[in-house]
């Protein structure tokens, strides 16, 4: 084989591996671009008010009307923080 | 004199003592007619009452299809208003521990239609459909719910949830901002405003947000994953590590730990 043949060999294999390499970084950062997605949960839905009884929502002194009313979150039966996120009761 | 003021002080002592052991409620008054159409009604709305109530004590106890079968037949009575719509309410959570949330959609849905400004019936509409997982449906109710109650904490929050699962980032961040108007401490909003603004490419904001929910609640495990997640973006690899270090340090959540431990082997490899 010859010294120029030997040469083109090389700089194929130089350029095979750092295409190679620049492959296999951009595949782990895409892989781990996809893993950190799954960080990015939203909250649980709220849970479900409480029952009424047969007087019917009768203004400020049934519980779950004023729960779903209230302009204060302290007040409104929201998730804390740590509760199981979206999609799950 | 000192018998009169022993005296005295016996009456009183004796009556205070009898109306407090009064065990029973008031007398219900006879009904006062003989037609027959009158009577059936007076026992039919006896027995929606009764129904009702048997089926909050159900629900008291955890037996969701005797609560169900309850409400079921109060609702079979035809009550007027406000039975009607609260049978269909109090349904609607009895089909919702049931596991049947397509028929508790369906009662919230009736509660509603027989009485438009329920909002308690609103609400548990939304959080059903997000259970569902029917985002469009969720998100529908909770503009209805947010029309009808400007200013409720709860419906700031069930719409700015349907709107950030729905993709709909820019909603659910001025829900969320507004909850954190009214309280500031509320980490929840935080950690949800700071997803908000990291799908809006914001992630500078993302990590002020996800901060600031952990200064308010320090073993936020899910916010502790987001902020490596962000810094992770940020190429803050050293800080990210340690917030998934801090994840898994503070919670016990299966799915959680397997996320925290995935991510901060990652950034090794």
């Amino acid at each position: 084989m010859s010294r120029l043949a030997v040469r083109v060999a090389f700089i194929i294999g130089v350029a095979l591996l750092g295409f190679g390499g620049t492959g296999f970084a951009r595949a782990s950062v895409a892989a781990l671009e996809d893993l950190a997605g799954g960080a990015f949960v939203a909250s649980g839905a709220p849970a479900l008010l409480g029952p009424i009884d047969a007087a019917g929502r009768n203004g400020w002194r049934c519980v779950p009307e004023r729960t779903a009313q209230t302009t204060q979150p302290g007040e409104a039966e929201l998730p804390a923080a740590g509760a199981p996120a979206a999609g799950r009761p | 004199m000192r018998r009169v003021t022993a005296i005295a002080a016996l009456s009183c002592a004796l009556f205070g003592g009898t109306a407090a052991a009064q065990p029973y409620s008031g007398v219900t008054p006879v009904p006062r007619t003989t037609d027959a159409a009158a009577l059936h009604a007076l026992a039919s709305d006896r027995e929606i009452g009764e129904r009702i109530r048997l089926g909050i004590a159900a629900l008291a106890r955890a037996a969701w299809p005797a609560a169900r079968d309850e409400f079921a037949r109060a609702l079979a009575l035809h009550p007027p208003e406000p039975q009607g719509s609260t049978a269909s309410y109090d349904l609607g959570i009895a089909l919702t521990n049931a596991g049947d949330l397509d028929g508790a959609a369906r009662a919230f849905e009736a509660a509603i239609a027989l009485d438009r400004g329920f909002l308690a019936a609103r609400a548990n509409l939304v959080s059903v459909h997000l259970l569902r997982g029917d985002l469009a449906a969720a998100r529908a109710a909770a503009d209805a719910y947010v029309a009808l109650a400007p200013d409720s904490a709860r419906a700031a929050y069930a719409r700015g949830i349907a709107a950030l699962r729905a993709g709909d980032a820019t909603t659910a961040l001025a829900d969320f901002r507004r909850l954190l108007a009214r309280d500031p401490k509320y980490a929840v909003a935080h950690y949800d405003l700071a997803l908000a603004e990291q799908r809006l490419g914001d992630y500078a904001a993302a990590e002020r947000e996800l901060r600031a929910a952990l200064a308010l609640v320090p073993a936020y495990a899910r916010a502790n994953i987001a902020l490596g997640a962000v810094l992770l973006h940020e190429g803050n690899r050293a800080d990210a590590r340690a917030a998934f270090d801090a994840a898994l340090r503070d919670t016990d959540d299966a799915t959680l730990r397997t996320l925290a431990t995935s991510l901060r082997d990652a950034i090794g490899r």
